[in-house]
């Protein structure tokens, strides 16, 4: 593979899938040399639209990957009006969830195109299907999962056996717990949804968790 | 340890989101269970980013200006259609979403068990379970033709009658343990066969599946074969 031309920072892309394969394992995932003066402007364009909602470097990134993800939309979706409607979908959602980009997993390149190919996913299942699925961020989520190792297993071996003992919890405690575990809800959810300070919640939330903790404790065999 | 991945090939096209609904789960979930998989996507959608981005270059007069810096900026957008002024005018009025999406794992309670399989699974296990002796199924409603795909759980002590399928089956081991001819498997193992690999899976501590078929199942062994309707109906 030495043999493609130069070794500059495009070529590592022109691999054959092969020799990808075989080094799958120990690839060196962390950004490629910022020598290509593109991919270090696209950065921070991407830097200012995350922290500071710059408009004009959305526009500049906007004015950059429009051709190209209509482009991808053409010959995915074979329709002018729904390649634009992968544009604005696609475009949206970098504006919206800028502040998901993280520089450190890889290029703003790399972050788009996972956008749109989700977004691109769900189209074509809507085209095909006609069905108002949104499954694409589901099946690749735009920030990093932890994998389930070990410890996270256990883990939720740990709270399967903590949730038995939910029924036994006194209900203002046993709401707090639900709420936050099982729905998936903020404290000051469940602090306006119960209409009490979320300073309750917190006690409660506690109180709770603590006798969790005691009947796990208590040998019952 | 998992000994169990997909292919390359199935890698790089999840990557690419050539996949089917069910298939892109299967991945997806393997690669929340498998951190050298989950790194080769990673890899494969960095490639599959550039092939995407770099091949229209030259068929599309807009990106001509590729190579500008960044005091182009305004030039460059003052160029733009109205039309897409407009849509970007759009785009910039709608606020920043306020949360992130969760990738937490799911509890999936059954039989008294309770798993915590991947995120990816998250709008799929609104189903009932289908219970059938220690073998219970919940089938996903994917809108794919002829596949099928489901979740299988089986209590300890449990197991399938011998078969063989029709189609490719997929089977991805999520949480507990199961064994066939051919071995042991642990949680992540991501196992194809064939349509004519017989096996019969049996579970000691009991497992839970997600399971993809082509065809319904059809079983090959003796008194089993009067179950046959029953193929379709644990799958």
């Amino acid at each position: 593979m030495e043999n493609i031309q130069s070794q500059s920072y495009q070529n590592r892309y022109y691999k054959p899938i092969s020799s990808l394969t075989k080094s799958a394992m120990d690839i060196d995932i962390s950004a490629p040399s910022n020598s290509e003066p593109q991919v270090e402007l696209l950065a921070a364009l991407m830097l200012k639209v995350a922290n500071q909602r710059d408009r004009a470097a959305f526009g500049y990134l906007f004015t950059y990957f429009m051709p190209k993800i209509r482009a991808f939309g053409l010959q995915r979706l074979n329709q002018q009006g729904l390649a634009m409607d992968l544009v604005q979908e696609t475009m949206t959602s970098v504006w919206t969830k800028a502040h998901l980009y993280n520089a450190d997993k890889g290029s703003v390149a790399t972050w788009v195109f996972t956008i749109m190919r989700n977004q691109c996913f769900d189209m074509l299942r809507r085209v095909q299907h006609n069905k108002e699925d949104a499954f694409g961020d589901d099946i690749w989520p735009l920030c990093d999962t932890v994998a389930m190792n070990q410890e996270t297993q256990i883990d939720h071996k740990f709270t399967a056996k903590l949730l038995k003992h939910l029924d036994d919890l006194p209900l203002a405690q046993r709401q707090v717990v639900q709420g936050i575990y099982m729905q998936e809800l903020t404290q000051q959810e469940l602090a306006d949804a119960l209409e009490v300070p979320i300073g309750t919640i917190k006690s409660r939330l506690r109180l709770g968790l603590e006798k969790l903790k005691s009947f796990l404790e208590t040998p019952n065999d | 340890m998992i000994k169990h991945h997909p292919d390359q090939d199935l890698l790089f096209a999840h990557a690419k989101g050539e996949l089917s609904l069910s298939m892109a789960i299967a991945i997806s979930a393997h690669c929340a269970l498998c951190e050298a998989c989950k790194t080769a996507v990673a890899q494969y959608t960095q490639e599959a980013a550039d092939l995407a981005f770099n091949q229209h270059e030259i068929d599309d007069t807009t990106a001509d200006n590729i190579d500008i810096s960044a005091n182009d900026i305004s030039l460059m957008q003052s160029a733009l259609p109205d039309e897409l002024q407009t849509m970007l005018a759009q785009i910039l009025c709608q606020p920043e979403l306020a949360t992130a999406p969760s990738n937490e794992p799911i509890l999936v309670s059954v039989k008294n068990q309770h798993y915590s399989v991947p995120s990816v699974f998250r709008q799929h296990l609104d189903r009932p379970w289908q219970q059938l002796g220690k073998v219970s199924r919940m089938r996903f409603t994917l809108n794919e033709m002829n596949t099928r795909a489901s979740l299988l759980h089986i209590e300890a002590l449990g197991e399938i009658p011998q078969h063989t399928h029709k189609g490719n089956e997929l089977t991805l081991l999520l949480a507990g343990e199961f064994s066939d001819i051919n071995g042991n498997y642990v949680p992540g193992d991501f196992i194809m066969l064939d349509g004519h690999t017989k096996h019969a899976p049996k579970t000691l501590k009991g497992c839970l599946c997600y399971i993809v078929l082509d065809a319904p199942l059809h079983f090959t062994k003796g008194l089993s074969k009067l179950l046959n309707p029953i193929g379709e109906l644990i799958y």
